[in-house]
């Protein structure tokens, strides 16, 4: 190369600076240095030798060679130990500073740990609650196969679905599908008289057929599956029926009789089956064979009435969608006649081309599907309210936690700083403060576990469970709570650790870092907190008024001063009416006695029963309760006639084939004339009627969100009576109770007393309601009150924070209550933007919720505008406690510390 | 006899700090290498090996001081230890022993 073609540059230039950039960004950092330094050296020993662009060249080469991935690295050795972070010495100064630091802030650690040990507390009720639930018929093998048929009608008045089968569906699917592996009917009701040894004993005696051993997974402790139900005299009875009726006596080959007088039938007992489990929607206390029940002779072929349920399996290869889809031309074949009175009816196909059709629920939903099984379900939707509930309850509980940790972060700023210049690495720093956090949430946890534990008797009685300890501690369920404590101390522990393990040592120490600015995230977790509680005190007050309003609702019947008593099995609902009406006779104070099949409201026998009657009326169907009553039913609960008369004695006929009917039942038959006209099925021959005699109000059977309901009083000899209903003078409501139950050892030795007033019985029908407005406004005030304490805490910080702004501002001369609008002022407008929030959620969720009833409230702005009132109130009084103070104090003292 | 391994790069690079006797460093090795043997080497080839000698023990290695002429960046010097020049005697005494047994007219032959 020729110098002097070159233009004389500046050695200091040295090599291309990109190249320099390249290598100093890519080279590992250990090395750099010494490799920096050699190139240079390089470069300039080849820019001597051969001239620039050699050396350019020369020295790029060189660079790629010295880059990842052809560059060794160099092992970095420490020459300091490392101790771990575990070691003694250290763990000893984290228990020390950790247990200083929670002494200096006993009231902030003290708010905490009653903030989490209530919402814990709170949320192991509701999850347990919830866990229930949702594992209700879990444990049975392979019951993602299993399903139960239900019939789905798309009736122009109201499309129905329900889950009574009639008796010949079941044999009829067995035939005609390969596909279901095992089928059983099951029907149960009413408890049965099971008699031994002269002994008496109520029962669940379930109507099955043979599949139901092997259709479900309940073991059989005695007996093999195959044989046990095969001969139609054969019982099988749970473990407990077992204990209870023959003790000690090995059951197997004894004879039992079950059934009243008439139609007693003795069965041999063939095995012993596990208890039914708490969570399974199948209960029963012993199995016998469908054969054996009064009308299975004729029924068998009937097609029209229901009156249990059919529970499938299907094989492994098959699925529901497939079997629904056989399904149809099945229904086609055997409810031609349903499907014509629909389509005559002006049914039209629903989205899945179907008028009628035979579907299949999962066992799994069956309990939460309300239609299908018979009302005895859980809504799910509830289920998801729980555990939002608990989430809510739980997220509010972090956010003070987390608030606080924040808030007081700052002031452990200087340790953060002194712990990193002296070496802590920001993982040694995260643990530690992560471990502190974890450290409260465990007595927190721990707290909260115990007080479940004490309040686990008064949760049960508020809301009918019976949860005992050993129930808590499924290992599902304690994976669950684990998993829950490990999310809340990853959350309110974890991000303060990490925010304060993120401080910058050198800006900490030299004292810049600082609580000035109130924190976006600060702010906006208030904002979610009382916008959270908010929302929940709006659902209460919804949910309240709505039972409330529904509790006005008139049921069509008086049920003040009327005394129900269920008969049971143990004795003859007519023998002990009879002696009833004798022994009361000549009581001034009863007013007037009857008996009927079916209890009003919820007694404290728990038992519902339903008998239907459906029936084509010249060309309509028309189905209505067939209910049993006896004289003096319309007296006894002061219902009013409309029309005809009421059952009397003097007239043969009333106790064969006449009726009394309901309102809505008498503008179905459309007569215009309804008293004196026939009930009858169009296409029953043997003549069968009912005359009408007399027409009644509608009034509610079985639910207060019952519409208007087709009913039929009959006042047939054949049919048991099972409750007997007492009206009593007004005054004397307490007396009469305890006269009766002296009267009922009499007339009914054999029976146990269970008389309750029918008021009492008619609120078990808003228990579900009930129980939901008790947890809305048990939880709603948690969370305003967890929601309070955290806005009382960081109040008390920030406002500690301002003292000097407060001190200043007093000196030039601003009021007491000027001082105190600026400090409240920042905290009512966050409630104000989480009103904002909580609001429309309210109004939405609630409004779909009141869908859900026939007569609903209509939701009041009032409500909100109060909720808003009061949540801005409470917030200002929580400020307020320290804003006072803060504003009340001498400036000289506040100023004067410097 | 503890068979030391080392690859003839790795040797020369030895051999280049042991002669440079303290002064060893990636710039003094390269050009030592490239005077001695006319080989062109990548800088980078030289560092690598530097620091392999270093893991496998034969060499050491300081951070010496800051001069002037490369901006004040330190150079790291390299002196043989102990067990590398053990691993040059090895290697020198092996190559004799060889030497010896070759029979002396094969190479004149085969070099003629």
């Amino acid at each position: 190369m020729n110098p002097a073609n070159q233009p004389p540059r500046n050695r200091t230039s040295g090599p291309p600076r990109w190249a320099k950039r390249l290598l100093r960004w890519l080279h590992p950092a250990n090395t750099l240095e010494e490799v920096e330094g050699d190139l240079d050296e390089l470069y300039a020993y080849w820019y001597e030798r051969a001239g620039e662009p050699q050396a350019s060249l020369r020295y790029l080469l060189n660079v790629l060679s010295v880059m990842p991935p052809f560059v060794r690295r160099r092992q970095q050795v420490n020459p300091y130990p490392q101790p771990s972070s575990f070691h003694p010495d250290m763990i000893r100064s984290y228990v020390k500073i950790a247990l200083r630091n929670l002494w200096r802030s006993k009231g902030y650690a003290a708010v905490n740990v009653v903030g989490l040990s209530v919402a814990f507390c709170i949320c192991l009720f509701l999850f347990l609650v919830a866990y229930r639930q949702l594992t209700f018929d879990s444990f049975h093998k392979d019951g993602d196969r299993i399903f139960q048929t239900y019939l789905f009608a798309n009736d122009p008045e109201r499309v129905s679905r329900t889950g009574g089968m009639p008796l010949p569906l079941t044999p009829a699917l067995k035939a005609e599908f390969p596909e279901v592996e095992t089928a059983a009917r099951v029907m149960s009701g009413r408890l049965s008289l099971v008699e031994y040894r002269g002994k008496f004993f109520d029962k669940m005696v379930v109507q099955t057929d043979p599949d139901f051993l092997t259709l479900f997974s309940f073991p059989l402790i005695k007996g093999s599956p195959d044989v046990a139900l095969r001969d139609l005299s054969s019982i099988v009875v749970s473990e407990t029926m077992a204990k209870t009726v023959f003790g000690n006596e090995d059951p197997v080959g004894k004879y039992l009789l079950i059934g009243t007088e008439s139609n007693k039938k003795q069965y041999i007992v063939s095995g012993i089956i596990a208890d039914s489990p708490d969570n399974s929607s199948v209960r029963y206390d012993a199995l016998v064979r469908i054969e054996t029940t009064p009308n299975y002779q004729n029924d068998k072929e009937n097609w029209h009435a229901n009156s249990h349920r059919t529970f499938i399996k299907i094989v492994p290869e098959a699925d529901q969608a497939a079997v629904e889809a056989r399904l149809k031309p099945f229904a086609q074949k055997y409810f031609a006649g349903t499907i014509q009175d629909l389509l005559k009816k002006g049914a039209k196909p629903d989205d899945r081309g179907d008028v009628f059709a035979i579907r299949l629920q999962k066992l799994a939903n069956v309990h939460f599907d309300r239609d299908v099984s018979d009302g005895k379900g859980a809504p799910i939707a509830l289920i998801y309210v729980l555990i939002g509930i608990g989430v809510f309850i739980l997220s509010i509980a972090s956010i003070n936690f987390i608030n606080m940790s924040i808030a007081r972060s700052f002031t452990r700023a200087k340790e953060v700083g002194v712990r990193k210049s002296l070496g802590a690495l920001k993982n040694q720093l995260f643990v530690q403060i992560w471990s502190e956090s974890t450290f409260i949430c465990f007595i927190g946890f721990v707290v909260g576990i115990i007080l479940t534990c004490l309040l686990l008797g008064t949760f049960n009685t508020t809301f009918q469970a019976k949860f005992t300890l050993s129930y808590a501690f499924q290992p599902g369920f304690i994976a669950w709570m684990a998993g829950v404590f490990l999310v809340v101390t990853l959350v309110a522990g974890g991000y303060p650790a990490w925010q304060m393990a993120r401080f910058n040592a050198v800006e900490v120490l030299k004292g810049k870092v600082s609580l000035k600015k109130p924190g976006l995230v600060r702010n906006a977790l208030i904002v979610t907190q009382f916008a959270m509680s908010s929302l929940l005190a709006c659902c209460t007050i919804i949910a309240i008024q709505q039972v409330d309003h529904m509790r006005r609702q008139p049921v069509g019947f008086d049920k003040e001063q009327v005394i129900s008593l269920p008969v049971g099995n143990q004795a003859n609902g007519r023998q002990v009416l009879g002696r009833l009406r004798n022994k009361l006779a000549n009581d001034p104070t009863v007013l007037a006695v009857t008996g009927t099949s079916i209890n009003l409201g919820k007694g404290k026998d728990r038992v519902t029963s339903r008998s239907t009657f459906g029936f084509t009326y010249k060309g309509k169907q028309i189905a209505t309760d067939w209910l049993l009553v006896d004289y003096d039913y319309l007296k006894t609960l002061n219902m009013k006639l409309l029309a005809g008369r009421d059952f009397d004695p003097a007239y043969a006929a009333d106790s064969i084939n006449r009726v009394v009917v309901t309102e809505s039942l008498a503008k179905l038959i459309n007569a215009r004339q309804p008293v004196g006209a026939f009930i009858r099925d169009d296409s029953d021959t043997t003549g069968t009627k009912s005359e009408i005699i007399g027409v009644v109000p509608d009034f509610k059977l079985y639910s207060v969100a019952d519409e208007a309901r087709p009913i039929a009083m009959h006042l047939s000899n054949r049919e048991d009576i099972h409750y007997i209903f007492v009206r009593v003078a007004p005054q004397s409501l307490a007396q009469s109770m305890d006269k009766i139950k002296q009267i009922w050892r009499e007339v009914a030795p054999q029976a146990e007393f269970l008389g309750s007033f029918l008021d009492e019985n008619v609120d078990g029908w808003y228990q579900n309601e009930e129980s939901m407005s008790q947890i809305f406004s048990l939880a709603a005030s948690i969370a305003m009150l967890l929601s309070c304490l955290g806005l009382f805490a960081i109040a008390l910080l920030v406002i500690e924070q301002r003292t000097k702004e407060i001190g200043i501002r007093k000196v030039m001369g601003a009021s007491v209550a000027s001082i105190i609008i600026v400090l409240s002022r920042d905290f009512v407008k966050l409630v104000m933007i989480a009103l904002a929030i909580a609001i429309p959620l309210a109004w939405f969720g609630m409004q779909k919720w009141l869908d859900n009833y026939a007569e609903r409230i209509t939701i009041s702005i009032w409500i909100f505008l109060a909720v808003g009132l009061v949540s801005i109130l409470v917030a200002l009084a929580t400020v307020s406690f320290h804003s006072v103070k803060a504003a009340l104090m001498n400036p000289v003292k506040s100023l004067r510390s410097e | 006899m503890r068979r030391t391994y080392l690859g003839e790069f790795e040797e020369i690079v030895l051999l280049m700090v042991a002669i440079l006797d303290g002064q060893a460093y990636g710039v003094t090795v390269s050009q030592e290498i490239e005077q001695h043997t006319g080989r062109l080497v990548t800088f980078g080839t030289v560092h690598n090996t530097l620091i392999r000698l270093e893991e496998k023990g034969f060499v050491k290695s300081e951070l010496g001081g800051a001069t002037a002429e490369r901006g004040g960046r330190r150079k790291r010097l390299f002196r043989v230890t102990a067990l590398g020049s053990r691993a040059l005697q090895d290697i020198q005494q092996l190559r004799n022993e060889l030497w010896q047994l070759v029979p002396p007219n094969t190479l004149k032959l085969s070099g003629l």
